[in-house]
This record gives C-alpha cells, sequence and structure tokens, in this order.
C-alpha cells in the first residue's frame, strides 16, 4: 500500500480491510498475546476476563444454569419486542389480539409460545442456578452480596412472569392475577393499600391490565437488567466462579510449583514440605484474581484462555437453550383459555405452575400461606450467607462440611416442588385432591 | 486540608461551616428523594376508580319468585328469595377474590376450595369470614336496590 500513494484503486481495494480493522481492531488470534488483546478490545467479549480458570469450565459443575437463565431472558427480551408490535393493552382488544397472532400474524403463535415457553423456562432455570450456587457452597465470602442479588433477580423473574400472565386476558390470567393479588392484599398494614396500586382499582380490570403492562415490558426489564449487569459483575469483582482449593494447585509433580494458592492452602502446602512455593507474584489486569494473589506472566497454572475455551463454552449453552425453545415451541402451543369471563372462574382456578405450591399453601391458611411463610422464605433466603459463614466445602457439589447446610436447603427444595406438585396434579374440581392416575 | 489545620477544627471548632454545608447538601438530597418517591406513590395512587357504583337496581321483586337462588354477574352478588323474604349477600369470596358458585345447598369457591352455607357461612375451607350481606331497600319505583356499601348482618332478610 505504501508504495501506491494517493491511488483511488488501492484504496478502494483495501477498504473493506481497513473498516474491518478499524472495527475489531486486531486479527482473529493465533498467539496468547493476540487472544487477550481480543478480549480486551471487544466490547462484548471484554465482559470476560481474559483467563478463566479451568475447573470454571468444567460443565457439571456449573451446568451453565446461569447463561442458560441469560439466554432464556435474551430471547424473552427479542420475542417480547416483537409481540410487543402486535399487542394492545385493552380489555376490549387483548384478547382478539392473541387470536389474531393465531389468525393473521406471520409466526404469531410461533413467537408466542417462545415467549411463553422461555418464561417457564426462565424461572425453572434461574430456581435451578440458585440450587447450584448452594449445593457448591458458592455463595460464601467474598460472594455473599451477589447470592443476595441472585435471589433479588429470582423474585423478579417470578414478577415479571406474574405480570405477563395477566396480558393474554384469557380467563386463565384473569382468575391467576385475581387470586394473586389478592394473595398480597394479607399482609399486614400495607397489604390492601399494595392491592390497590398494583391493580390500580378494587378489582381486576382496565387499570390492572395496563399496570401490568407497563411494569412487564417497561418497569421490570430495566430493573433486571441492571441487576443481571451488576451480577455479572460482581462475579468478576470477586475473582470468578467459586472452586475448591484443590483445583488452584498444580500437579506437583509436572510443574514443581505452585502457584498463587490461597492463603491458608499456601500455608499447609508448605507446612507439609516438599513444594516450593513461589509467593512475590504481580497483580496483573489478565490474573485471575482469587484472595490477594494474582498471577501473570507465562507461568504454569490452572488457567486457559477465555477466548476461545469459555466463548466455544457459552456458544454450546446458546446453542442448546436456543435449539431447547425452538423445538418445545415447535411442538407445543402456549395455553389460551376463553375470554375473561367475570362471572365464572374455571374450576378448578390455577395460578401459574411455579406459584401453585403457595397455591396450595394459601388453600390451608391464605395469611401464612399466601404472605407469611413465602416472606419468611425469601428473608432467610437473602441472609443465608450471612447465617452459614463457614468457610469450608466452597465449589464442590454436596461437599461433606457442608451436610447440614445442603440437608436444610434440600428439604426446602423438596417441600416447595412437592407442594407445586400436589397443586398441579393432585387438585380437581373445588381444590379437592384428586389423584391423577 | 492540613494536619494542623484539621487539629484547630477538633478542638476549638466543633462544628465548622464545611460540615454544616455537607450536612445541609446531604439532608437536601435526601430529603429531595423521599419527597419525589412519595410524590411517584401518590401520582401512581388513582383517584378515581371506574369499578362499578356500590348502590344500584336490581328490577321488581316480580323478577325473582320464591325459590330464586341467582347470582348478578356485574354487581357480584347473589339475590336470594324465600317466599317473600329477599336478600343480597356477596358472591365475592372472602378469601381470595373469587367468585363463589351459587347452588341449592350454598355457595362454593373453585378457587381454593371455600364452601359456604345457604346464608353464606362457612362450613369448609380456608375463608375467614361468612359472605357479607348487603343492604336491600325497596325505591319508590317499585324497584329493588342494593347497596354494596352498607353491609347488613347476616339473616336480616328484607320482606317485601
Amino acid at each position: 500500500m505504501s508504495e501506491k500513494k494517493n491511488n483511488i484503486f488501492s484504496t478502494l481495494s483495501s477498504m473493506p480491510a481497513a473498516i474491518w480493522s478499524s472495527v475489531f481492531r486486531n486479527n482473529l488470534p493465533y498467539t496468547d498475546l493476540g487472544r487477550s488483546k481480543t478480549s480486551f478490545n471487544n466490547f462484548f467479549l471484554h465482559i470476560h476476563p481474559v483467563k478463566v480458570h479451568r475447573h470454571t469450565l468444567k460443565p457439571w459443575f456449573t451446568m451453565g444454569l446461569g447463561l442458560i437463565s441469560l439466554f432464556l431472558f435474551l430471547i424473552l427480551v427479542v420475542t417480547g419486542v416483537l409481540l410487543m408490535f402486535y399487542y394492545v393493552p385493552s380489555t376490549a382488544q387483548a384478547y382478539d389480539r392473541m387470536l389474531d397472532l393465531r389468525g393473521s400474524v406471520a409466526f404469531g403463535v410461533f413467537l408466542r409460545n417462545m415467549h411463553r415457553w422461555s418464561a417457564h423456562g426462565m424461572v425453572a432455570a434461574v430456581f435451578l442456578h440458585m440450587c447450584r450456587v448452594f449445593f457448591t457452597g458458592s455463595y460464601k465470602k467474598p460472594r455473599e452480596f451477589n447470592w443476595v442479588i441472585g435471589v433479588i433477580l429470582f423474585l423478579l423473574t417470578l414478577f415479571l412472569s406474574f405480570t405477563g400472565y395477566l396480558l393474554p386476558w384469557d380467563q386463565l390470567a384473569f382468575w391467576a392475577i385475581t387470586v394473586g393479588t389478592a394473595i398480597a392484599g394479607y399482609a399486614p398494614v400495607v397489604g390492601e393499600q399494595m392491592r390497590f396500586l398494583l391493580l390500580g382499582d378494587t378489582t381486576v380490570g382496565q387499570e390492572a391490565l395496563l399496570r401490568f403492562y407497563v411494569l412487564h415490558v417497561a418497569v421490570l426489564p430495566v430493573v433486571m437488567v441492571v441487576l443481571i449487569a451488576i451480577h455479572f459483575w460482581r462475579i468478576r469483582k470477586d475473582g470468578g466462579l467459586s472452586r475448591p482449593e484443590e483445583a488452584d494447585i498444580v500437579e506437583p509433580a509436572a510443574v514443581g510449583t505452585v502457584l498463587a494458592t490461597p492463603a491458608p492452602a499456601m500455608a499447609m502446602a508448605t507446612a507439609a514440605g516438599g513444594i516450593n512455593v513461589i509467593e512475590k507474584k504481580n497483580y496483573g489486569i489478565q490474573g485471575l484474581v482469587r484472595g490477594p494473589f494474582a498471577k501473570v506472566g507465562n507461568v504454569p497454572d490452572n488457567s486457559v484462555f477465555s477466548y476461545p475455551n469459555l466463548l466455544l463454552a457459552e456458544l454450546f449453552v446458546f446453542i442448546l437453550t436456543v435449539l431447547g425453545v425452538l423445538l418445545v415451541s415447535a411442538f407445543f402451543n402456549a395455553p389460551l383459555e376463553e375470554a375473561v369471563n367475570v362471572l365464572h372462574p374455571p374450576n378448578p382456578a390455577k395460578a401459574p405452575w411455579y406459584f401453585l405450591g403457595l397455591q396450595e399453601m394459601v388453600s390451608y391458611s391464605a395469611f401464612w400461606g399466601g404472605v407469611g411463610i413465602p416472606a419468611i422464605e425469601v428473608l432467610v433466603l437473602l441472609l443465608v450467607p450471612y447465617f452459614d459463614r463457614g468457610q469450608k466445602g466452597v465449589g464442590k457439589w454436596f461437599a461433606k462440611e457442608r451436610l447440614l447446610a445442603n440437608t436444610l436447603f434440600l428439604t426446602f427444595v423438596v417441600v416447595n416442588i412437592v407442594l407445586i406438585i400436589i397443586g398441579t396434579f393432585f387438585r380437581g374440581q373445588n381444590w379437592e385432591f384428586v389423584s391423577p392416575f | 486540608m492540613s494536619e494542623k489545620h484539621n487539629a484547630q477544627e477538633e478542638s476549638s471548632e466543633p462544628i465548622s461551616r464545611r460540615k454544616v454545608l455537607a450536612w445541609l447538601t446531604s439532608m437536601g438530597i435526601m430529603g429531595s428523594a423521599v419527597v419525589s418517591v412519595f410524590s411517584n406513590l401518590v401520582f401512581i395512587k388513582p383517584r378515581a376508580t371506574y369499578g362499578q357504583p356500590t348502590r344500584f337496581s336490581i328490577g321488581t321483586p316480580d323478577d325473582y319468585p320464591p325459590g330464586t337462588r341467582i347470582a348478578l354477574g356485574d354487581q357480584k352478588v347473589a339475590i336470594i328469595r324465600e317466599g317473600s323474604k329477599m336478600a343480597a349477600i356477596s358472591i365475592t369470596c372472602t378469601h381470595l377474590g373469587c367468585i363463589v358458585g351459587v347452588s341449592e345447598t350454598g355457595f362454593a369457591c373453585p378457587c381454593h376450595g371455600s364452601r359456604f352455607d345457604q346464608d353464606g357461612n362457612v362450613t369448609g375451607g380456608p375463608a375467614p369470614k361468612p359472605l357479607p350481606w348487603y343492604e336491600l331497600s325497596m325505591a319508590p319505583n317499585g324497584e329493588l336496590e342494593v347497596d354494596k356499601g352498607k353491609e347488613v348482618t347476616a339473616g336480616k332478610w328484607f320482606t317485601v
């Protein structure tokens, strides 16, 4: 190029390459330096660390549940925005618009299916992600507050799903929201006020539909995105995903050195003798930080470059998630019942499946089932990392040291799932006990 | 700020102008935040609602022959007539606001299985209170009027 100055042809012929390199700044990397620069220079990649611990990439450690939740959220945003083009939040039109999706909108049913099944899937994925984090002890110091944000994200997921539930304005929607908001009314002191603010009226009607719509498409997604951003940012700041201490120890036989092990492990290793510990390592931006120790440079450790290792893992989970949603949406249609009839609740009137455990409890006592016990559960969940402060068994599934905590949490999970199963399959007309078999 | 100045500030000048200004500023900001949260709450609380009026006409007694137990959907009341006695009983379940079904033997809620006898007393399920009775009256034009703003004690029939 330097030989042919100011030649219009050479300018034109080199333009694609010039544009490409101005956008991506560097070529596809073939060296470690290139891999670092790729992660640094790309807006979408720089959320990743340059290097990631091998343990983080173990498929059976995380099962990709957090990523699945994120990807389902992205699918929900895309399909949700598309559905907004055809939806009107009015009691006179909403249900007809649902029928229009069936009859006169290209891919209408398919988009609605995708939105509905992703929403259900996201509730499940976020809950399972929470279980993974608990059973691997990953909420422990310094990740306590990220657990708290995670619990809030779970509640937001439920609330997003709940507000979306009303929008089709069919029988299912109307009665689920009637029951759900009546539960809110049982909260002491502020209950009735809260219900009135949420519905904008004393009963579920036009005002409620508009309010739920605004919450569903504007308020809650924005809050969700902000909290997701903080959630991810804190993962980096807390030193990546949790892992057991032994995961940081490079095989002494192979390397002869131990690098950047956390203080206790290092002390133990030194006490045991025979292992050479390099204590003075510099901090570096590329370093994978855990505790006060950072590692940088061309020394053997247990981390690999995020590009391509982490990206490929993420791509794999992404493809799997999209594939799952597409398959389910192709074979199962999202339910749509009759238009709202305020006089005839369907018998039995059931809330969305993830609230059927609540509804089951509510059938014993409205206050305790609908407000008291859920409030206690949420409070305990939020405070879990501040109750359970032992530092043992972090980064391992069902660690022996955490037998008590894991047993308690497993009980909580099983009880809730059993209640949901009873509410879903064992409750028939008038909420009477029936056998599904 | 120098060490010396700091020391002076602490001993002879416990409340400096800077501290007062900082305090006032932070109070102002926090106060504005509280006021704006409060005014947002005021904003989203509707002053007028679009629901049913509490007082409405239900037609003449002849529309309800003896033995009638009928639910009026829009108004969410059941009109009961036994002989010449009439009553208006709410059909909104006292439990979670579902509409109860009206039958010969009483009321049943499909949502959570609350059951009520013919007079609206709880006979089963989680409902915490009996179904309220509303005041029935005869308007000068011979039509019956229900006032959902006024509850009457259960068993207080209106004789036509």
